[in-house]
């Protein structure tokens, strides 16, 4: 497929001058124009611009105020539901007032995909607004559940040990339930 | 791919060899305007291209059979990496597929908010046609021009879906979730600046003689060729075939909402970057329907946990904005996909570019890849 | 004390020009760090960038900085490049560039070397600068290179013709082949610009030094988008920044010889004249690179016959009216 080359057709060098010159003139107007228009750039490390409240950034585990406790209850549905294998989670406990002791994330695999929080039916795993999580270590991408939890260590600690104490309370309730049907 | 040389061309070849051996040069895997990983081997006599030989594959992943070792839902993510410009549309095409494959019925609200990120997508994708066609031309300046304007529609979409590349925001039987609240009007704020800005890029570089000179009688590709190789999208129909899967197949609302498919006859660049730029005219006008006319409702059907569609076989196509993007699944009622291909269409497209470049200069080599618009996270998959 | 200076001087002429080389030499290094950074900040307000910011106010030492920076970088030569002449090739362009600067009046007086064939001296030692590139193009040992090195040999030579049959029209209309001579007369007689025919001289002369300091549309040298980066792909460091600073100095260089030509060197009113020289040089710089940030580039074979098929005709017309109308 040869391609015709416009050298075949009337060439008027005069003509396309013109013409070139004068739409190169149009051209610049733009160009003016725009030269004194406020610019666009956001001076990053300076400047942030606010994230919409669905950006899909770093996650956390969300802390529960009222309970004491994050609401992660460790039923693995977010792990389940991740297609590239990210979570792994140790549980705390058994029933419906089991918790997680670990919660690692291997951020180096994740695809920010959502899948996770929707699959989450406890309020329990959302994305923040958080981006800058680029590293120089490769170990800087696994997310322990210290960084990930709201309120951090201390919010891992109380977490556990109030899911220990609703345990231990489930475990002083359930020997006398036991015991009545024996 | 290599193409067969045709005896004609065989005896230009020869004919060279004799005078020169012709110098061999490769543009690429690391070239500042193959976009991506694409290498191309060319055989010049001077400036003349001789002979392509486009090597694909730099970035191959084996997504499709990473796809038939997960779930069906899972798959839907992989393919934000499939066309990254463009990762809405992959979205949509692979979730009509599942969707097809498992009978699963889309509430309407959903379809519209559907057609509107397509749309939406589709224009941030011609921006950077846009943008890196003009600075293949050495028109740097329409580059960050086009990448300012696709900066306002990235926001749009990341304030809806959260994401500003991998998006990630169809789900097989909707979408994850509504609208934002007032997201209607600005999309709308964002059309009325983007009418504006279409002016002044026409301004800037449409009406540009040199722009002309240097797109115009380029690249040509006759109908027959085009229809030949199997190409879709803007490239054919800059061959004169009104082909759009829009029209030809209607998927989601695209019967209920009213656009034209810019055909031009030409088949040169200067036709490819014509179509292209209309198409976001039109694509504007769709969103303006689509923003009147949808209906309030649910965005989701609720799906089983595990999702096992009943054993058979499903094809989908859809117009992404590099042309017909297919899926096609097969199910064996097990949770995961038997087998899942993807009809990408940046590789059909491209698979004409060796019998487009023999015979132009070096400098359209540019132009011709540029009109041609690929993604290598797509040919190479 | 100064007559001190000046009658030591003038007992060792020698050292005089040394002293003189060395100003013109450094002047060339460091004229192109302003010429970079305007084009800089002209380039981002244009694309609705802010340009350089953080180093100095405004960004003023980001020039210097990077030149710094290409200082300390690793000095690489290709393995079967043609080392002398890769070597070479960079000092060749610059010392091209310095050698032009030499006869530049920037003001009355103001000149390294007063010069009574400056014209022709000019022209001369331009040329150089295409022996240059194409020397780096050739010697790089890469194609890419190759490719630019004779695109640009091409391109230079066409456009040198129209260029030099432009500057001709004002050698006839002032009856000097000296700078100096040429301004004076437009001291004396107002501003050639004004002289139809020399307007349109003026105007090739424009379109000929885009292409002879390749900017857009004329950039077919260093298309980045085709031949990544032309005829100084594989240079780096030092030599690198040679062939940068030569193109930005003659980039000064070429606008200064326009405003000396055509639109009366240093004359102008109230300020003193080496301002004028310098007011004028940066418009018209700031023109230069406006332009550089609208339209596309041309092909070679559309940029080769625009200049044999329109330029030299046109110029050839235009030296013939320039004389009928001019020599007096």
């Amino acid at each position: 497929m040869r391609t015709r080359q416009p050298a075949t057709e009337q060439y008027n060098p005069l003509a396309v001058f013109i013409e070139g010159l004068s739409t190169l003139f149009y051209g610049m107007l733009v160009t003016w124009r725009n030269f004194w228009r406020p610019k666009v750039t956001v001076r990053y490390p300076y400047q942030r611009k606010p994230m919409p409240p669905r950006y899909r950034g770093l996650f956390y585990l969300k802390w529960n105020e009222e309970k004491q406790r994050l609401n992660c209850v460790g039923c693995t549905l977010c792990a389940q539901a991740c297609p590239t294998d990210v979570i792994s989670m140790v549980k705390l406990g058994k029933g419906t007032n089991a918790g997680v002791s670990e919660f690692t994330m291997d951020l180096g695999r994740c695809l920010f995909c959502n899948l996770c929080v929707e699959a989450c039916p406890f309020d329990a795993i959302y994305m923040g607004p958080a981006y800058e999580l680029a590293s120089e270590r490769r170990d800087a991408a696994l997310f322990r559940i210290a960084d990930l939890a709201q309120g951090g260590e201390e919010a891992v600690r109380t977490n556990i040990e109030t899911v220990q104490r609703l345990m231990a309370e489930e475990e002083k309730a359930r020997p006398a339930a036991g015991g009545h049907a024996g | 791919m290599s193409m067969p040389v045709s005896p004609e061309k065989q005896s230009t070849l020869s004919t060279v060899d004799i005078l020169s051996q012709g110098m061999v040069i490769n543009v690429g895997p690391q070239h500042p305007s193959t976009h991506g990983v694409l290498r191309l081997i060319l055989t010049l006599d001077g400036e003349q291209i001789l002979h392509c030989e486009p090597v694909i594959g730099y970035l191959h992943r084996g997504l499709e059979k990473m796809m038939e070792r997960r779930p069906y839902r899972h798959n839907v993510p992989f393919t934000d990496r499939l066309d990254y410009l463009a990762a809405l549309s992959n979205n949509l095409g692979i979730c009509q597929c599942i969707e097809r494959l498992g009978g699963v019925e889309v509430p309407e609200r959903a379809q519209y908010i559907r057609v509107l990120l397509m749309e939406l997508q589709r224009i941030a994708s011609h921006l950077v046609f846009l943008g890196t066609f003009g600075t293949d031309l050495g028109a740097t300046t329409m580059f960050l021009y086009a990448f300012r304007e696709r900066e306002l529609v990235l926001d749009l979409l990341e304030e809806c879906t959260g994401a500003r590349l991998t998006y990630n925001w169809i789900r097989v039987g909707g979408v994850p979730d509504d609208l934002p609240e007032g997201f209607g009007e600005k999309v709308l704020g964002f059309v009325k600046t983007f009418r504006q800005r279409l002016e002044e890029y026409d301004q800037l570089l449409t009406r540009n003689r040199i722009f002309r000179s240097r797109t115009q009688g380029i690249g040509i590709l006759p109908k027959e060729l085009a229809l030949a190789y199997g190409t879709s999208g803007p490239v054919i129909r800059a061959s004169g075939m009104a082909y759009d899967v829009r029209k030809a197949a209607p998927y989601e609302v695209y019967d209920r909402v009213e656009f034209d498919v810019p055909v031009h006859e030409q088949g040169d660049v200067w036709a490819r970057y014509l179509v292209r730029m209309e198409e976001m005219r039109q694509s504007i006008r769709i969103i303006e329907q689509v923003l009147r006319d949808i209906p309030d409702g649910p965005v989701q059907t609720k799906l089983p946990k595990v999702f096992k569609p009943p054993a058979g076989i499903a094809y989908s196509r859809i117009e992404s904005p590099r042309g017909e993007l297919s899926f096609m699944m097969v199910s064996d009622g097990s949770p995961n996909p038997l087998r899942v291909h993807i009809r990408a269409p940046s590789f059909v497209n491209l698979s004409v570019l060796p019998s487009l470049l023999e015979g132009t200069k070096v400098a359209d080599l540019v132009a011709i890849l540029g009109s041609i618009d690929v993604v290598l996270g797509e040919i190479d998959r | 004390m100064i007559e001190v200076v000046v009658q030591f001087f003038r007992d060792y002429p020698l050292l005089w020009t040394f002293v003189k080389a060395v100003v013109l030499a450094s002047f060339t290094l460091l004229i192109p760090l302003a010429v970079i950074w305007v084009e800089r900040k002209v380039a981002g307000f244009i694309q609705s960038r802010l340009g350089p910011l953080h180093v100095g106010p405004q960004g003023t030492f980001q020039t210097v900085a990077d030149a710094l920076k290409l200082l300390l970088k690793e000095d690489i030569v290709p393995s079967g490049a043609d080392k002398r002449f890769f070597y070479i090739a960079p000092y060749i362009a610059f010392i091209s560039t310095v050698l032009s600067f030499m006869v530049l009046p920037f003001a009355p007086g103001w000149v390294a070397l007063e010069m009574n064939v400056a014209v022709l001296f000019v022209i001369g030692v331009s040329l150089f600068n295409v022996v240059s590139i194409l020397m780096a193009g050739w010697s790089s040992n890469n194609k890419y290179s190759l490719l630019g090195g004779l695109r640009a040999v091409a391109q230079l030579l066409s456009y040198e013709i129209p260029m030099v049959l432009s500057v001709l029209a004002v050698v006839f209309y002032t009856g000097s082949l000296s700078l100096t001579g040429i301004v004076e007369y437009q001291v004396k007689h107002g501003w050639l610009i004004w002289q139809p025919p020399i307007m349109i001289a003026a105007l090739i002369y424009f379109i000929c030094a885009l292409a002879e300091i390749n900017r857009t549309p004329f950039d077919l040298p260093e298309a980045e988008s085709e031949l990544v980066s032309g005829f100084n792909t594989e240079y780096s460091g030092m030599r690198f920044a040679f062939f940068f600073a030569s193109e930005f100095a003659n980039n000064f260089f070429i606008t200064a010889f326009a405003a000396a030509l055509f639109f009366g060197g240093w004359d102008g009113p109230i300020l003193p004249p080496i301002v004028w020289t310098f007011l004028k040089v940066f418009v018209m710089i700031f023109v230069f690179m406006w332009v550089r940030w609208t339209p596309p580039r041309l092909r070679i074979d559309q940029i080769l016959r625009f200049a044999w098929q329109f330029l030299v005709p046109v110029s050839l017309v235009n030296l013939l009216f320039a004389i009928v109308l001019g020599v007096r």
